[in-house]
């Protein structure tokens, strides 16, 4: 493998959507990357079964500029399945290198059918001197159906806010996967890029 | 009375035909083309005619199992759905139809096919199997 791919590989895995598909099939591996102008991380998890996942996530914190690693949960408490849709209720939780002092606990959801994407997310950290909050609205189209094995593509608008930086930002978003891989990455004028990449294995 | 002993007959001829039709079909041979009229077991098999084709062209005397999948919308259930299948040894191919809802599955002749481990099969990946329809190559 040449220097070029290598670097195209590293660049493509560096960037990872934490909240598509929290949890794999009964026997999946997901590793995911997140890059934006408050942290990166890496996170990688195991779901035992469909309803829950467990993994590590390491976090590089721009804005408290520390490193640290969380233990995470996620367990699907509520799904319904129809012919064309998918809805998903999801409970997320980590707890902290640092201490029994800093964890986190929240949920998400979404609902998608192939044509249309509706999600959000709630998560609020508590850290020893600092508790905070990161929200989210997603929603989204797929301007054309692929089959299966296609290059899948969706066209989004997000809108988060977290606590520590602003009011609501909202942005576009772009959102390709295909195979095994996906990629997202959003940009607005005041949080920058907001970038993301899964695998799953 | 003529008239009505033709009809009668007519009718009679076309039902014949008809399930005649659909024995054929159930024993499976060419199905290019025309899968969409297509009965199994009673009900309408509604299948991508041209990924069946394609699915089924190198499955010559084995069986396909025809699932219905509720809450299949993209290409991670799918592809879920066939590594968990692929992992059985029994199973020959597997095809998912995104589009239709549909994951086909290819066994030997020889296999018995349960409906129930193959829902349990679809449920481990999130997803629900909701009607089976079996048809011979």
């Amino acid at each position: 493998m040449g220097i070029k791919a290598l670097i195209i590989l590293v660049f493509f895995f560096y960037f990872v959507n934490l909240e598509a598909r929290p949890i794999s099939y009964s026997g999946g591996y997901t590793l995911m990357m997140e890059s934006n102008t408050m942290q990166d991380s890496t996170y990688y998890h195991y779901s035992p079964s469909y309803k829950y996942s467990l993994g590590i996530q390491y976090i590089k914190d721009k804005y408290f500029n520390s490193n640290y690693s969380y233990l995470r949960l996620t367990y699907l408490l509520n799904r319904r399945n129809t012919k064309n849709s998918q809805r998903n209720l999801y409970f997320q939780s980590g707890l902290s290198s640092d201490g029994l002092d800093h964890y986190f606990y929240g949920t998400h959801g979404d609902w998608e059918t192939r044509r249309l994407y509706a999600g959000f997310g709630y998560k609020k950290t508590m850290m020893e001197t600092l508790d905070y909050i990161e929200q989210y609205l997603q929603v989204g189209v797929a301007p054309y159906i692929g089959e299966y094995g296609d290059l899948h593509t969706w066209l989004m608008l997000k809108s988060k806010k977290n606590d520590l930086t602003s009011n609501w930002d909202t942005y576009p978003v772009l959102k390709f996967f295909k195979g095994n891989a996906l990629v997202e990455f959003g940009y607005s004028d005041t949080s920058n890029w907001d970038i993301h990449l899964m695998y799953r294995f | 009375m003529k008239k009505f002993n033709c009809v009668f007959l007519m009718l009679l001829s076309i039902s014949a035909a008809a399930q005649d039709h659909a024995m054929h079909d159930m024993e499976g041979h060419d199905h290019e083309g025309h899968l969409h009229d297509t009965m199994v077991d009673g009900k309408l098999l509604v299948v991508n005619p041209e990924r069946f084709d394609s699915f089924v062209s190198t499955l010559e005397g084995k069986q396909v199992a025809i699932i219905s999948v509720s809450g299949m919308v993209c290409d991670f259930c799918a592809r879920g759905i066939e590594k968990t299948f692929l992992k059985d040894k029994t199973v020959l191919k597997v095809d998912v139809d995104l589009s239709g809802g549909k994951v086909l599955i290819a066994y030997n002749p020889d296999k018995k096919i349960n409906f129930e481990e193959i829902q349990r099969k679809i449920l481990s990946n999130g997803q629900n199997a909701t009607d089976i329809q079996i048809i011979k190559i």
